[in-house]
């Protein structure tokens, strides 16, 4: 059989979850961390209705670029965010079943659930769940939510976030990322290398820090005034840009250990007040 | 009298999504404890019992649990007799009304005295229940009561888990009981014996957890045995893997050389934490080898060995960036980014931290006789001990604190002795830790320890049974040890002292009370690490002491107690007793120096003679800490002529002068021992044969 190309599973995954219920979305056109920032889950688990959607969503994490020098890690990668809500009894079972679509044999293959509490501090979220393991390599990041903006959730969503370059690792047996076939004969570094490369030095030696120090500023004042406004989804896109800003900073080494705890309850209190204004909202339409 | 055929094995499976390993062991535990209480308080008799423990599965089998609950009788007390009768005798309207609401006949109603006069009152004997009800209402609160550092919630139900439940079974001997909890579903299977279901899980897995890790560990040592290596297994490893499996296999598998470059301790704790696999060395070295524990059977192991190799190869790969990074530059060059780093709330930066520890060990080092070189090489691993801590290396593997700073050190050209120091400053990690090998080491980690200690309790930090959350008893412990096993000869309370000092204003709590305060809790600790000691005063008698010197106090509890039943130190103690004694009620001032001239009897002289004759001999034995010839040396020489005189001469005279006088000889008497070994007058009960 022919070993599935990072392409194909992104389309398998796709197939298996839209089989699931779920209304596939397209990535959200902003620098994020991770999939949980991408408004159909932050805003989607917050209220009570039944919701399940799934995606790829881009992310990055400035301070995890090794110049594509390291096997595993970049700054910049793909998750594969599923949100199910509420919390079906057999979520695991169907998870198990999503990786048996992938041609990963569980029987054969083993697979963990080492414990895991999931915690984004600058979204006020956080959850307990469990790293999945497959042969000892963490594939996804399995979560039922319990607060979101700080909230405490009625209604618990599951998270699962695959990491697909890692998947595709174990699928394809090979075990640089770089050289993960991205789709018929073009690899994922031939995709890849050079923006690895260059952002790596961007984020860890040129990102000009005033500049940054000032973005998150004009950021984070205008995520405010438009939250003052009632505009949920504007001011929610300037919280992402402040703490993209936040994470290059880091990355420059430009926030010290003081500083950091409150740079992260800034962008904590604006998606806070995003999440609050959200359910106003909902209750209002 | 119920029969055994009334009697039933009862079994309780929690089936429960992956549960944090550490919660399982105390899960367990309560379980059975709270399951057998809720039963002793419900009269259900039951026989012995048998648990189970996975990752999936928390099992309770009790067995012989009777039926019925056991039949008791109460007394419920009505109105007082002058009330229940009229003048003829006969019941009231009031006792009738409550032999009904009893539920008795009035003939049922009997008199009986009580303290507050007589009273009519019924016998009831309470209705026995068949254990199945109550075992259902049981299991639920006992279920929802279980205690886990953090629960969840996973349905709209509001009940509360670890993780979500995904079943629940409950045997009553044939029966299958449901159980009302939350949403959860009762486990479908078809009706069978508790022993029989117990039998059947066993065949797929190991669920008794110790018989699973006797098993783990038989199986890693016996590939360990095919490699050649050597025989260790990493215990608390095996203890995490343990509850990661339920039906364990073993394999070996080997990693490309290149990486037996990085340190030995980042390739054990990398295998640890990302893969829990088992290193494995020969002859004391890391082989290029590991041992992975793998779960359930049928697994493509050539497959999954492949998958094992490769993922550990690409983390290594991240270590060795994160080493090769660190070390671009000398570790000295992180000390600015101290400043940044901080300490504990309240208490500053990490940057201030060192500069304390710096000129605290050299103030241990000035006081313990260290000099030279060596005390350089102290200061300078103080300088440096915190500047790990900024590293990518420590960053990704906390636990390596200390043990990756004395490896830059050394890659950096800084001295041996200063890197072996900063390799060992957190040494003792737990109660039975590893101590520091080196002087240096030790050095460090008792400065440390008593910076730790000042800080926190300086912030007016309560330690409160089991809750410690900043480690001051660990703290405290762990200097003590580190003292005694180096003897290192200070004076803790001057350390103290020095440290108070060294930070300044930042601290709440006022100076005097702090010095106080650390020194009783350092006490306390000490008294704990001594153990069992007899006589069981004798801790207190030696702990209140003397120098506040940890070596000499140990030393004389050491001694004290093994002469403790001697003659001579009864008689030491004796002697130390009545002295102490006759001082006690005493509300004058008793002069520090004895009056020759105020002598007036022969016996006074001669207890005077004995004490300038025998005083310095005693102290001179002290000073060399022979506590045992001291000891004996005191009771020959007061034992006897104290006896007599006590016998023969009253101290308590009207003669103020010469009463004062007699009590001044009768202090310099106890002082000379109890200021200086011990204050034996704790000990109660003193009887020389």
């Amino acid at each position: 059989m022919k070993k599935l190309s990072f392409v194909d599973v992104i389309s398998k995954l796709n197939d298996f979850w839209s089989g699931q219920g779920c209304t596939l979305v397209q990535p959200l056109d902003a620098e994020v961390g991770a999939g949980t920032f991408h408004p159909s889950t932050f805003f989607k688990a917050l209220g009570p209705e039944r919701w399940r959607t799934a995606y790829v969503q881009p992310s990055r994490r400035p301070t995890d670029g090794r110049y594509a020098d390291n096997p595993l890690r970049m700054q910049f990668y793909y998750q594969y965010q599923v949100l199910i809500k509420p919390s079906p009894s057999d979520i695991k079972q169907t998870y198990l079943k999503s990786l048996k679509a992938l041609g990963v044999d569980t029987k054969k293959h083993e697979i963990r659930f080492v414990e895991d509490d999931w915690e984004s501090p600058t979204l006020g979220a956080s959850g307990l769940g469990w790293e999945v393991w497959l042969d000892s390599l963490e594939i996804t990041q399995f979560t039922y939510f319990q607060q979101i903006g700080g909230k405490e959730l009625d209604k618990i969503s599951c998270e699962m976030t695959y990491g697909l370059e890692r998947i595709c690792m174990l699928i394809q047996n090979r075990f640089n990322v770089f050289d993960l076939e991205w789709q018929d004969g073009v690899t994922y570094g031939d995709l890849h290398t050079r923006h690895e490369i260059e952002y790596s030095k961007y984020n860890f030696d040129e990102a000009d820090i005033d500049m940054h120090i000032s973005m998150f500023e004009s950021f984070e004042k205008e995520a405010k005034a438009l939250a003052d406004k009632g505009l949920v989804y504007p001011a929610y896109s300037f919280v992402l840009k402040a703490s993209h800003a936040f994470n290059v900073l880091d990355a420059r080494g430009a926030v010290s250990q003081n500083e950091r705890p409150r740079y992260i309850g800034r962008i904590r209190a604006l998606a806070k007040r995003c999440a609050e204004l959200y359910i106003g909202n909902s209750k209002r339409c | 009298m119920k029969t055994e055929k009334n009697c039933k094995d009862f079994l309780l499976e929690i089936n429960v999504q992956e549960l944090p390993v550490s919660y399982i062991r105390p899960a367990i535990t309560e379980l059975r404890g709270a399951f057998l209480k809720e039963l002793e308080a419900s009269r259900i008799r039951h026989g012995e019992t048998a648990l189970g423990a996975t990752k999936n599965s928390l099992i309770c089998c009790i067995r012989d649990v009777s039926a019925r609950q056991e039949e008791v009788s109460i007394e419920v007390t009505g109105p007082p007799k002058s009330m229940a009768f009229d003048k003829d005798g006969n019941f009231t309207k009031q006792a009738l009304g409550f032999a009904k609401a009893q539920g008795v006949r009035p003939e049922g109603l009997r008199v009986k005295n009580t303290p507050k006069g007589e009273y009519i009152f019924v016998e009831r004997r309470l209705k026995a229940r068949p254990a199945k009800e109550i075992i259902v209402e049981i299991i639920s609160r006992v279920i929802e009561g279980l205690y886990f550092p953090k629960t969840m919630k996973w349905d709209d139900s509001g009940l509360r888990f670890a993780r979500p439940i995904e079943s629940v079974l409950v045997l009553f001997g044939k029966d299958r009981l449901n159980v009302k909890l939350g949403k959860v579903l009762s486990k479908n299977i078809a009706p069978v014996e508790p022993a029989a279901y117990l039998k059947r899980v066993n065949k797929e897995m190991l669920i008794d957890p110790d018989d699973r890790k006797k098993e783990i560990k038989k199986l890693i040592l016996k590939t360990i045995s095919a490699l050649g290596a050597d025989q260790e297994v990493d215990e608390a490893l095996l203890e995490e893997v343990n509850f990661l499996v339920d039906r364990p296999g073993v394999f070996a598998g080997e990693f490309n050389k290149k990486f037996l470059a990085l340190p030995e301790e980042v390739l054990r704790a990398s295998m640890a934490k990302h893969q829990r696999i088992f290193p494995v060395s020969k002859k004391g070295r890391l082989l290029n080898k590991f041992i992975a524990v793998t779960n359930g059977r049928g697994l493509d192991i050539k497959a999954v060995k492949s998958n094992y190799e490769k993922i550990l190869e690409a983390k290594l790969q991240d270590s060795l960036f994160f080493f090769d990074e660190d070390t671009r530059r000398p570790l000295s060059e992180n000390l600015r980014q101290l400043k940044d780093l901080i300490f504990q709330k309240g208490l500053g930066n990490m940057f201030e931290k060192i500069q304390r520890l710096k000129a605290l060990s050299s103030f241990v080092c000035e006081r313990s006789g260290i000099e030279g070189s060596l005390k350089k090489d102290i200061e300078r691993a103080a300088e440096l001990s915190k500047a790990d801590l900024v590293t990518h290396m420590v960053g990704e593997f906390p636990s390596l604190q200390g043990i990756m700073g004395g490896i830059y050190a050394l890659k950096t050209g800084e001295k041996k002795d200063a890197c072996v120091a900063i390799k060992e400053q957190y040494l003792p990690h737990g109660m039975d830790g590893r101590l520091p090998e080196s002087l240096a080491g030790s050095v460090l980690s008792a400065s440390d320890r008593v910076d730790n200690v000042v800080g926190f309790l300086g912030m007016g930090i309560e330690v409160s049974g089991s809750f410690d959350p900043f480690g001051i008893r660990r703290n405290a412990q762990g200097l003590i040890q580190v003292i005694k096993n180096k003897g290192l000869r200070i004076r803790i309370d001057e350390v103290i002292e020095r440290s108070i000092e060294l930070y300044g204003d930042r601290l709440k709590v006022a100076s005097s009370e702090l010095k106080t305060r650390v020194i009783s809790y350092i006490e306390d600790r000490m008294d704990f690490l001594a153990g069992e000691i007899r006589p069981l005063e004798l801790k207190k008698a030696v702990l209140r002491t003397g120098r506040f010197d940890i070596v000499d106090i140990f030393n004389r509890l050491d001694k004290l107690s093994s002469i403790s039943d001697k003659r001579y130190f009864l008689e030491a103690a004796k002697v130390v007793e009545r002295t102490s004694n006759i001082l006690k009620g005493v509300k004058e001032v008793v002069p520090e120096n004895v009056d020759e001239r105020l002598f007036k009897e022969e016996l006074e002289r001669a207890v005077w003679k004995a004490y300038t004759d025998s005083k310095s001999g005693i102290m001179s034995l002290i000073e060399k800490e022979d506590y045992v010839s001291a000891t004996k040396e005191y009771a020959g020489a007061f034992y006897k002529v104290l006896h007599e005189f006590f016998d023969k001469v009253l101290v308590n005279v009207e003669d103020k002068a010469v009463r004062l006088n007699r009590l001044a000889l009768m202090k310099a008497i106890n002082r000379l021992y109890s200021d200086n070994i011990a204050d034996l007058a704790q000990i109660p009960q003193i009887i020389v044969k």
